[in-house]
């Protein structure tokens, strides 16, 4: 072999030394970077605005005034607090539903049967479906006057309901297209979890003749709880970002009565509609931290429940 | 085994220089050198676009070396880019389709929209003067032509010839006989009387023809005392909610825009609907509507103030203000706002700001003469806005509907209208600052 | 391959046990098996019906189920609009964002299970929970700044900041899964630390990073935030093409719907051969407790 070659291997093997001493951040760092510095900047923007009162124009002059926003968005129960109520009621809502539902349908497909299959792979349809096609998808099916919703109903003698268009019926309703969407994963998740389980225990409850009920809920669910916390998690941040359904269904402002207004569409409408910067900038970081506050309660939980 | 390793690591450096150079060489932006020139179009979604749409290779072909790049969205979805582009500064939008009354004023005063009084004047022959006055006083901003109206819409009364003629009723010329026709429908049993939008927002510019025609305005001229507590404004509310809530059909939407209210009309479900005249094509096409041989046009109702429909720009076309190709972008607008082109649009049945085209019996000739006929009895009387001439206007139309919304339900009114009288004040303040 | 993909699909209980079981349980069961699978296709089923209805029918009860098919709509979906390039332009990002997310995820994600680097891997996490909208303006800022708006860049790189936590998250459990001794007894064969993970932990993952891969491009494919303000003219999404048929004077439903389905069925196709793949990356690191 040429020299030439040999001077090559050899730097290539001082590069792989420092590489291979360093392996821990060499192989860490690019990630990280990357989304740091698609992070940073927004970040730090949102922060700053947060403490002026841009509007109009993000370009045009604005002046810093410190906290007055936070202390104006906090004070403000005409729009901010009725969006963080129906941020938390469309959160919890339609996560214990989901959390049931699919606790429910977990233990119905937990005992293989024939076609086990083919049901897993129609409840993954909502899963993988264009978030904004089945936002479309439903507006048509809950138009009041030619959708199939009322139609269906119609067919058991129930009165045509409003669904969407209404003012007290339309956070129900997407709530209920939330829970038609994203079950199917809480479902997976749980079934994950009830499959790793060890058959021994609930064997040993049914010896000392617990019912169908008593093991359930004294033996099963206990096991399963760390994986249940873990559906919650996952479940519960998606659920407070929901932005697609609601802006393909109702747009911006949530309703004639903002009726659908969650923290997310107000921010949004504060930006895109009202161009006031500031303010918008406020309400997400107020969000943010109200995001990062549920989550480490529930870190906390999970922590406690799997000790 | 370590050359193996290499290997695999260059590989991997080899994928992602691969991918770097896919990426870069889709980055380069459309070259500018040699004459080559791109002109970035937006767009919204509207039966205008598509005709002229078809039409832009012809101005490519009069042009050697531009290129026209068309963005094509929808209402919405289109302020948002604009949003989002505009306040950054961007030059990636040339000519841009907007809507005056909407986002005029805001995009005026940040100053997005370029300065094109000396264009318009540049060529006699294009004719400046014969825009029509409302559209035109509508993009003008302080003084300066900031915008060419292209798209103008009044509102009409849409009927059901049928029902009318089996109840003999007459077509109604007030809003009282309008009232009383509704009711007597209603009360019939078969169909609703009447409907229109019932949205927060989206009715505010489909009641503002019943507010001008009360005799009553959203604020005084010069914008610094709101007007929504007159016995005018009081009546209009109430008259519109009168006739949605008690006369329209049951159970109404407080949500609805005017794809579910032109929805209603189309299936037969209702008498009345009133609303802009660009939407006809949705009631009066055998594809859309099960009515579409069924239906009737009438003049905006009078109130005590005469007939006084909005007579408005829809739709018109600026420059962006940070476009570096403003002589070619207005070489453009000039090419789609010209008399032979505006005619060709109008013949399909889009109304356009252009007097002539109104002159002109073949510009008309596509429209139902009663609809024709209501346009033009709409575009002399008529007042060139449909909602508060504010700069935030999204929020100005959500405190002017809200009593609307409260009188069709059948709520507390006159709490309704103090509380948008105060709200309304306290924005106009607001503004004025 | 497929050996060991088992390995990490969630298999159903191995024991069977029948007894105690009456025929009225597994008639309960199969009659609520076929409520709960109606209940998650028929919107799905509406959907398709509706984009080969004319606007008439979908106006129309009577014509709910028997109606005369209509070809139009994906006439419409692909004669006026441009959908072929919409449907590339989604593939495209989605490809490259995956692509180039795995390339940095894979390694971070080796490097943060076997170091137990919690807060490092809490940083990338946080792009998971910092909501979209407070991202926009100042991304626009700074992409247009660089000259690089209307181009397939700024998308790639706001789909990959979806992407790269997803996958980060899904291949540190799977990092974690698999034993650290195999790595060891290469690295006493003479393999470098790095050669190590390249030769051998690598071709393990194979079914870690195919799962990985397949919901990162899924999630890409759908998103529509950053689509709607970062794509230009020639590089819409299908997601942001929908609105297409939302229009100033008129809702074409029919075409609304065929653009649903256009949109809805290369991702489900997808998803129906990859089920295995979907299922262990969704429920990764949820059984960990």
């Amino acid at each position: 072999m040429s020299t030439t070659t040999g001077t090559r291997v050899r730097t290539q093997t001082s590069f792989s030394l420092w590489a291979n001493r360093h392996r821990k951040w060499v192989l860490a760092a690019p990630a990280m970077v990357f989304v740091a510095l698609l992070i940073a900047f927004p970040l730090g923007w949102t922060l700053y605005l947060s403490l002026t009162d841009a509007s109009g124009s993000i370009r045009a002059p604005h002046d810093f005034i410190g906290l007055e926003n936070y202390f104006d968005v906090l004070s403000d129960t005409d729009r901010f607090w009725p969006a963080v109520g129906r941020t938390a009621f469309f959160t919890v809502g339609a996560m214990v539903v989901e959390m049931i539902l699919g606790m429910l349908i977990a233990l119905l497909l937990w005992r293989p049967f024939r076609g086990q299959g083919l049901v897993r792979i129609i409840i993954l349809l909502p899963l993988v479906a264009t978030p904004v096609a089945v936002g479309m998808m439903w507006r048509l099916i809950f138009e009041p006057t030619i959708g199939f919703a009322n139609q269906f109903l119609s067919w058991f003698g129930i009165p045509a309901q409003p669904w969407l268009a209404g003012e007290a019926t339309a956070l129900p309703t997407l709530m209920f297209v939330d829970i038609w969407q994203w079950t199917p994963m809480v479902v997976l998740i749980l079934l994950a979890g009830l499959t790793s389980l060890s058959d021994e225990p609930d064997e040993a409850a049914r010896v000392d003749g617990a019912n169908a009920w008593q093991r359930f809920w004294h033996v099963t669910f206990p096991l399963v709880m760390p994986t249940f916390i873990t559906a919650v998690l996952l479940r519960g941040i998606d659920a407070l970002k929901t932005f697609d359904i609601l802006y393909a269904t109702k747009g911006k402002g949530g309703g004639s009565f903002h009726e659908v207004e969650t923290l997310n569409v107000y921010a949004y409408g504060l930006s895109f509609d009202y161009q006031k910067y500031g303010e918008s900038s406020t309400v997400l970081v107020i969000f943010f931290l109200m995001i990062i506050g549920c989550i480490w309660l529930l870190t906390i939980r999970r922590k406690k429940s799997s000790l | 085994m370590k050359h193996r390793s290499i290997k695999v690591v260059t590989a991997a450096v080899a994928v992602t220089v691969l991918t770097g150079g896919l990426l870069a060489g889709c980055t380069t932006a459309e070259g500018e050198e040699g004459g080559k020139q791109t002109l970035r179009v937006t767009l919204a979604n509207h039966v205008w676009t598509d005709i002229v749409k078809d039409k832009i290779s012809d101005f490519e072909a009069d042009h050697e070396g531009v290129t026209v790049e068309v963005t094509q969205l929808g209402e919405d979805q289109l302020s948002d880019q604009y949003n989002v582009k505009l306040n950054a500064g961007t030059d990636e939008i040339d000519v841009m389709m907007y809507r005056p009354l909407q986002e005029g004023k805001l995009f005026a005063q940040n100053g997005y929209l370029a300065d094109l009084s000396d264009y318009v004047t540049r060529d006699a022959a294009w004719d400046w003067n014969d825009f029509q006055e409302g559209p035109v006083e509508a993009t003008t901003y302080e003084g300066s032509v900031v915008g060419v109206p292209i798209i103008t819409e009044q509102q009409v009364l849409y009927y059901r010839t049928d029902v009318l003629e089996k109840l003999g009723i007459a077509v109604p010329k007030t809003l009282d006989e309008l009232e009383a026709a509704a009711k007597q429908i209603k009360e019939q049993g078969e169909i609703a009387g009447y409907v229109g939008r019932t949205g927060v927002s989206a009715a505010v510019t489909q009641w503002s023809s019943f507010l001008f025609s009360e005799g009553g305005d959203f604020a005084n001229k010069d914008y610094t005392k709101a007007t929504l507590d007159t016995p005018a404004a009081k009546e209009a509310y109430e008259l519109y909610g009168r006739l949605i809530g008690q006369y329209g059909p049951a159970n109404v939407s407080t949500d609805m825009s005017w794809p579910d209210a032109a929805a209603l009309f189309a299936q037969g479900q209702v008498a009345f609907y009133s609303d802009a005249s660009s939407l006809y094509q949705n009631l009066a096409l055998e594809e859309n509507s099960t009515v579409w041989d069924k239906v009737g046009y009438a003049p905006f109702p009078a109130g005590p103030a005469g007939s006084v429909p909005y007579n408005v720009p829809s739709w018109a076309l600026g420059i962006n203000n940070d476009s570096n190709k403003k002589d070619l972008a207005f070489d453009f607008v000039e090419w789609l706002t010209s008399p032979e082109l505006t005619l060709e649009v109008q013949e399909a049945g889009v109304p356009a700001a252009r007097t002539s085209v109104w002159d002109n019996p073949a510009g008309t000739a596509s429209f139902p003469p009663q609809l024709a006929e209501a346009i033009a009895i709409g575009a002399k009387t008529g007042v060139g806005y449909d909602r508060p001439r504010v700069i935030s206007v999204a929020e100005a139309r959500e405190i002017v509907g809200a009593p609307i919304v409260v009188a069709i339900t059948g709520g507390d009114v006159d709490a309704a209208i103090k509380k948008a009288q105060a709200d309304f004040q306290a924005f106009l303040d607001d503004e004025n600052d | 391959m497929t050996t060991t993909a088992t390995s990490l699909i969630v298999t159903t209980s191995p024991l069977q046990r029948r007894r105690n079981r009456g025929r009225g349980y597994k008639a309960f069961r199969a009659i609520m098996l076929v409520l709960v699978a109606l209940t998650f296709l028929a919107p799905v089923v509406w959907m398709v019906l509706s984009s080969f209805k004319t606007n008439v029918d979908i106006y129309n009860s009577e014509a709910a189920f028997i109606f005369t098919p209509t070809l139009k709509n994906y006439d419409t979906v692909f004669g006026q609009a441009d959908y072929v390039q919409y449907i590339w332009n989604s593939f495209f990002v989605a490809a490259v964002a995956t692509l180039l997310s795995l390339l940095l995820a894979v390694p971070a994600a080796y490097s943060m299970s076997r170091f137990v680097m919690k807060k490092s891997a809490v940083l990338v996490l946080l792009a998971r929970v910092i909501p979209g909208v407070s991202l926009l303006v100042p991304w626009y800022f700074v992409f247009s700044n660089l000259r690089i708006v209307g181009t397939y860049t700024p998308l790639v790189l706001s789909h990959m900041f979806v992407s790269l936590p997803l996958i980060l998250y899904i291949m540190m459990s799977f990092f974690d899964s698999l034993p650290e001794e195999l790595e060891e007894q290469a690295q006493v064969d003479g393999l470098t630390p790095i050669g190590a993970f390249l030769r051998i932990t690598l071709p393990l993952s194979v079914p870690g990073i195919a799962t990985a891969s397949i919901l990162s491009f899924i999630f890409s494919w759908n998103n529509f935030m950053f689509a709607l303000v970062l794509s230009g003219a020639s590089t819409k999404t299908l997601p942001v093409a929908i609105f297409d048929f939302v229009g100033y004077a008129s809702i074409d439903w029919g075409g609304l719907m065929a653009a649903a389905v256009v949109v809805t069925i290369p991702i489900m196709v997808i998803a129906l051969f990859t089920q295995k793949y979907i299922v262990s990356g969704l429920t990764a690191g949820a059984t960990k407790g």
